[in-house]
């Protein structure tokens, strides 16, 4: 019975645990209520997770009196993520130790603008600290990711017409002067590609490729254990690749770009007679529940992109490609007919044949690695002269203190 | 996929108040698995056509019909029985209840003797709560403790017992946090996503092209547009003010 005893207390520990991470912030009555567990066994269990700095207890009001709110233990500072999407916007908060505290996804309206959309992302990077209850200042830095290929110092994006609604918005610069935090920003494709090279599939591996597909589609290009991005920020944007000379004109002015073919709008046009107004994560959820017509639709883009980053990988060689965004999440769906369009090319299975995989963190990669360049730079800029990244930090220092323009 | 015969269709429904009109000849369908807007200026008969769906008002003149066959929907527990769950602006929720209390409002689960089987609701509630990752500590809080977005979250949940296949929705966002609305917008997604047919009345057009699949146009009474959802803001105001 000893043994079932402490075995209790492991899972009570859990729970307890679990409970706070879901909810960010609970005080210990609340506590009492989201587990089930006594007042007395949850005083004693947050006592002890105290102790093995698992959690931290602050004060704070509810409902008009005093409270002892349980929250995860912050270590040193806490940084903040905001993914902008097509259609949603997903805000994090994390400590410097990478562990998300807690976040909030805000579905978007489709072409949402820019003001409306850093204005709410602004609102819920402050709801989200009052929810694990600490301040504004205690964020080192917020990373920013955006749909678009974007000029990593003034975070604009570069390609006008792509992200409708935020052509020519200084975007690091509107949120740093909004939260008075640093912000960076980044094209979300190279921040997935960041996540799976630093924590996820790509860990070990040198040069690597990092496929998004989602929207639309897009790639994070790794060199030498670094995310290469170009000189306008647009490396690595395979759905402006052209795949289709006599297609139709792409958001970007050309035509036929392998966004006009397996974008959202054009994988679900034709689902339209069949299957009435989907959404994109409708598409994926009756991939997986086998429904061929989509099974169909989502096959056919899997080789369309493998063509495409077959292209790109006979060019750079890498070692690995990954593949993440939501059509990732059909697994072999998607993978395995862009597995095979790499196959037929030889020259990527000399030496080392070419391996495909999804991306180890799914589809939160890009919210990790935005989470992530806020980190890089945070330390970046606590050891100036020891920064590994190189010339591109100079401009992270502009963005810092306000000069966004170049 | 999708049936052909909308889960509910209003054709040519009017309401008058004496000399006002506030519904005149009004068509709406609502499939399964989909959100319907309805937007439209203060006093363009919204909240009247959620009160018809609803069984609150009956129509002057016009038709309802449910799976393609007509029905009168003529009080809100036949619309209960018909599967149509409305959540009204004053949400009507009773303040000193806990959330299990409210979810089972007038619905309560009763055993042999009339008395209440608390348990068996209390299991349900944390159930549906669990079902639309709805994030409320203790189903045994009283709703005065908790905040408007969790209180419009229990009044969510309250409309999926019973298993409803549609969900009328009145202003849900209106006065809530950004955080708040992000919640209950996820919600209505997770209610799409369930298969339920949603109708969403609301103000906001952000929040309406957020998660919508049809925007419906009512101005003074009237049909004055049907828009996807990836209409613009621009298209859809314009309705709304008639300057198209």
């Amino acid at each position: 019975m000893v043994g079932s005893q402490s075995s209790l207390r492991e899972a009570n520990r859990a729970r307890v645990v679990d409970a706070v991470k879901r909810h960010g912030g609970l005080t210990q009555v609340e506590l009492t209520g989201a587990t089930g567990l006594s007042p007395a066994t949850v005083s004693t269990i947050v006592k002890e997770l105290v102790a093995a700095e698992l959690v931290e207890v602050r004060n704070t009001i509810r409902s008009g009196r005093r409270a002892q709110l349980v929250t995860l233990a912050h270590r040193v500072g806490l940084v903040a993520g905001v993914l902008v999407g097509a259609r949603q916007l997903t805000v994090a908060v994390a400590d410097v130790s990478h562990e998300v505290l807690a976040e909030q996804v805000l579905p978007l309206p489709a072409e949402h603008r820019a003001d409306t959309s850093l204005d709410r992302a602004a609102l819920l990077v402050v709801d989200l600290l009052e929810r694990v209850g600490s301040e504004l200042d205690e964020v080192l830095g917020i990373g920013l990711g955006l749909p678009a290929p974007v000029d990593a110092a003034s975070g604009q994006v570069t390609v006008r017409g792509i992200l409708r609604g935020w052509d020519g918005v200084p975007v690091a610069q509107v949120l740093s002067k909004r939260l008075a935090r640093p912000v960076f920003v980044d094209n979300d494709a190279n921040l997935g590609a960041l996540a799976e090279s630093t924590v996820g599939a790509a860990r070990e591996v040198h040069d690597a490729l990092y496929v998004r597909a989602g929207h639309g589609v897009g790639a994070g290009i790794v060199l030498a254990g670094r995310v290469h991005r170009g000189v306008a920020g647009t490396a690595g944007e395979i759905g402006h690749v052209q795949v289709d000379p006599a297609g139709n004109i792409c958001s970007c002015g050309s035509r036929g770009c392998l966004d006009t073919v397996v974008g959202d709008r054009a994988l679900l046009e034709p689902l339209r007679s069949s299957h009435g107004n989907l959404t994109l994560s409708d598409v994926v959820r009756l991939t997986n529940e086998d429904d061929p017509g989509c099974r169909e639709i989502v096959a056919d883009a899997g080789t369309v992109v493998g063509g495409v980053v077959a292209g790109l990988a006979t060019s750079l060689n890498p070692e690995l490609v990954v593949v993440g965004g939501v059509l990732a999440a059909t697994g072999e769906v998607f993978l395995g007919p862009m597995r095979e369009a790499l196959r037929r090319r030889t020259l990527l299975q000399q030496v080392t044949p070419l391996e495909v995989v999804p991306a180890a963190l799914g589809t939160r990669a890009e919210l990790e690695g935005a989470l992530a360049l806020a980190l890089q730079h945070t330390d970046l800029l606590e050891q100036p002269d020891t920064g590994p990244n190189g010339p591109g930090d100079v401009a992270v220092g502009q963005v810092r203190t306000g000069k966004g323009n170049r | 996929m999708r049936g052909r015969t909308p889960l509910l269709a209003l054709r040519q429904v009017s309401r008058y108040f004496g000399a006002v009109e506030a519904l005149v000849d009004v068509d709406l369908e609502v499939h399964a698995h989909e959100v319907v807007a309805l937007v439209g200026d203060n006093g363009a008969g919204k909240s009247t056509l959620a009160k018809v769906v609803a069984g609150v008002l009956s129509p002057s003149s016009g038709q309802v019909e449910v799976d393609g066959e007509p029905v009168t929907i003529s009080s809100p527990s036949v619309a209960n029985q018909l599967g149509v769950a409305s959540v009204f602006q004053d949400l009507a929720v009773c303040e000193n209840l806990d959330v299990t209390a409210n979810v089972f409002l007038g619905q309560e689960l009763r055993g042999r003797a009339g008395l209440l089987r608390d348990g068996e609701m209390e299991t349900e509630t944390r159930a549906l709560l669990e079902h639309l990752t709805i994030r409320i500590p203790s189903v045994r809080t009283p709703l005065r403790h908790l905040s408007a977005g969790q209180r419009q979250a229990v009044v969510i949940a309250r409309t999926l017992i019973g298993q409803p296949r549609i969900v009328v929705l009145d202003e849900p966002t209106a006065a809530l946090s950004v955080a708040q609305t992000a919640e209950v917008l996820t919600h209505i997604q997770r209610l799409r996503e369930l298969g339920l047919g949603v109708i969403l009345i609301s103000h906001n057009l952000n929040d309406v092209r957020a998660v919508s699949d049809r925007i419906e146009v009512l101005r003074h009474g009237r049909n004055n547009g049907s828009f996807p959802a990836s209409a613009t803001h621009e298209e859809i105001l314009a309705a709304i003010t008639g300057a198209a």
